[in-house]
């Protein structure tokens, strides 16, 4: 280790206020790790406090509004002698309600929903891709090809069962996926975009457009017996 | 801290590492062990107490009326009881109104002849088999006897293989 | 007498012993004593005590987080007062509902201000994840809280499913019905788990009472402590990801 008499000095600033300029001093046989932050750093007290207090006066006025002008429902007393049609879940679950229409109870009702809760537990777990690599970046004929194939047997066994509200969104974010794969001349806005994406942004996209779906179609276009009817007749 | 630590857990190196059982060891075992089967009693002992013995819910069995109240070839729900009443040429039986999918309470369509679920759009006909929906089996039937004074009488705990009928 | 302005009086509250006894700094107006702010406070010291100017623009997390929070206070609070007039009986429940809508003063507008903060809760919180997920704060080093915020996702939509069984009408009754059914599709111990949480083979009297106990007191109290172990983790774990990070990263 070489010892360079070092000419930093400490020195004393008068303004409280300020934020400390920071020296790192790095020592030969360690290497320097700390990535280049430009922006600028705030006391919490007050600057976040204050954001969130204001943040919390906006919230309540907006809840005591809606909490004045709209009623909690309240239907009869619960008779378990009678069964309302259709008989609905809270909102929250009718997509896992439509899938119940679809799916045997076991697959529907318990291995979708682990599924789903134990994939989001280890998605950080496992350092797939870490830097946000572009789907299509690379190896894209085999990846294209493995994406066709696993995607076709998804929709085969969706179309088995015939659970249509479930199929249309999949070919709708899978269409947009296949799209991105071909490198236009000039290109839109949006296709540009999507060609950056990743695999896990793209499974994302896909599920949260599957349980919109859902839950839209369970909401407002299931009636009786979970038929379809348009909400508007 | 986490070495004293580490110490008290694993005991002193130089004593596992002559593949002894030191005192540390010895003691630290027995406390783990002790820790582990309090515990586990604990979970066992509280388990048992959430489940309840007794239960005030309906019974189970009910008394149907005689009969001759059933005309033939016909489906009666017996809406206290969530079961319905059928009389064929072969005799009576009794199937569940209770949908097998999610429970749900089924209604008898007479007009289409089917006995269709309300919640998830389940279809069964009037002995219980499954025509459609996501229903998982078909409905069961229940035990149903004479009693001696002549009315029909149904058990509700005990579920019989569809396809046996009561002759009166 | 004359008269003083707020910040007098403030001030002169400030030079109490009690106040000094409470709060042991003076006036917030250096960076050390606004530090001291955050860190001698037994609830403030969850936050960091700088945090980044981006981490604060709207646009960098719509305060989703923050609103989930703030519907979780407003809904203890809101609670707390709605359980002075329930009953977990039947159908004495029910009748409280009633009771709450033409008896009690204000009643109805409470048991609305819980509906509704329950539902933009569990907006938010879906919200909230998915922000996260997309400008990539699940990575390393944030895994753990990611997996906690999972969780609370989870204790939120079950706080609300045990919530609407309470009121038990029509809606609530066949509502919990239809849901634990589910639970007794699944293999091994499905239905030995419907007879534990229901306490009984029936949606009946047991099930509102655990379901009530489980809603007012255990769901929270789990809740309330992974919530601390989640802010206290963004701190630990170097602040909040920003979209630009995640871009930045990945060149």
């Amino acid at each position: 280790m070489s010892e360079t008499k070092n000419s930093f000095e400490a020195g004393v600033g008068s303004n409280a206020l300020k934020t400390p300029e920071r020296v790192v001093f790095i020592t030969s046989k360690t290497s320097a790790q700390v990535k280049e932050r430009a922006d600028r750093q705030l006391m919490s007290y007050p600057q976040l406090i204050l954001r969130e207090v204001i943040a919390f006066e906006v919230l309540t006025i907006v809840l005591v509004i809606v909490a004045l002008a709209w009623d909690a429902p309240l239907e009869q007393l619960a008779n378990p002698l009678l069964t309302p049609n259709p008989a609905k879940a809270p909102w929250y679950f009718l997509g896992l309600q439509e899938l119940l229409h679809y799916f045997p109870p076991l697959v529907a009702g318990i291995v979708i929903p682990t599924l789903v809760v134990v994939a989001l537990v280890v998605i950080p777990y496992f350092n797939v891709n870490i830097k946000g690599e572009p789907l299509w970046a690379a190896y894209r004929s085999r990846r294209f090809l493995i994406f066709i194939v696993s995607v076709g047997l998804l929709l085969v066994f969706l179309g088995l069962y015939r659970a249509w509200t479930v199929l249309v969104p999949t070919v709708a974010i899978a269409g947009l996926t296949i799209v991105s794969f071909f490198q236009l001349k000039r290109p839109y806005r949006l296709i540009s975009f999507l060609q950056t994406r990743p695999l896990s942004w793209w499974v994302m996209t896909w599920f949260i457009a599957v349980s919109l779906t859902l839950t839209v179609v369970g909401t407002f276009f299931r009636g009786p017996g979970w038929s379809w009817v348009w909400p508007w007749r | 801290m986490t070495d004293v630590l580490a110490t008290a857990i694993a005991g002193r190196p130089e004593e596992s590492e002559r593949g002894e059982i030191g005192r540390r060891d010895f003691f630290n075992a027995i406390a783990a062990g002790a820790f582990g089967i309090a515990g586990l009693g604990s979970l066992v002992v509280t388990y048992r107490y959430l489940l309840p013995n007794a239960l005030f819910e309906p019974s189970m069995n009910f008394r149907a009326g005689t009969p001759d109240l059933y005309p033939l070839d016909s489906v009666t729900y017996m809406p206290d009881q969530q079961v319905y009443i059928v009389r064929t040429g072969d005799g009576f039986y009794a199937v569940s109104a209770i949908c097998t999918h999610l429970g749900c309470n089924t209604q008898w369509k007479p007009e289409a002849g089917l006995i269709a679920c309300p919640c998830h759009g389940s279809k069964f006909k009037s002995d219980g088999t499954k025509v459609e929906g996501p229903a998982p089996r078909s409905l069961p039937h229940f035990s149903i006897t004479l009693t001696p004074d002549g009315e029909l009488l149904v058990d509700k705990l005990e579920t019989i293989k569809p396809g046996q009928a009561l002759r009166v | 007498m004359n008269t003083m302005t707020f910040e007098e009086i403030l001030n002169r509250l400030r030079a109490t012993r009690a106040w000094r006894s409470i709060f042991r700094r003076g006036p917030a107006r250096t960076n050390r004593t606004r530090s001291l702010a955050i860190f001698g406070n037994v609830f403030l010291h969850l936050l960091p005590v700088k945090v980044r100017e981006q981490s604060l623009r709207v646009r960098a997390t719509y305060y989703l987080g923050t609103i989930s929070f703030f519907m979780f206070v407003v809904l203890t609070l809101t609670g707390i007062l709605l359980m002075f007039y329930y009953h977990p009986a039947v159908p004495q429940a029910y009748l409280d509902m009633k009771d709450l809508r033409f008896v009690v003063s204000n009643g109805v507008f409470l048991r609305n201000l819980h509906r509704v903060a329950a539902h933009v809760m569990v907006i938010a919180v879906f919200w909230h994840m998915f922000h996260v997920f997309y400008r990539g704060g699940y990575r390393p080093p944030h895994e753990f809280n990611w997996a906690v915020g999972v969780m609370l996702l989870l204790l939120t939509l079950l706080l609300s499913y045990t919530g609407y069984l309470l009121p038990w009408d029509q809606l609530a009754f066949w509502a919990i019905t239809v849901g634990t059914n589910i639970l007794s599709a699944a293999p091994f111990f499905g239905s030995q788990l419907r007879y534990l949480l229901l306490g009984g083979n029936l949606v009946g009297e047991n099930a509102l009472l655990r379901f009530y106990v489980l809603h007012c007191v255990i769901l929270p109290l789990v809740a309330a402590l992974l919530i601390g172990v989640h802010f206290w983790r963004i701190r630990k774990d170097g602040g909040l990801t920003l979209r630009e990070d995640y871009e930045r990263d990945k060149k």
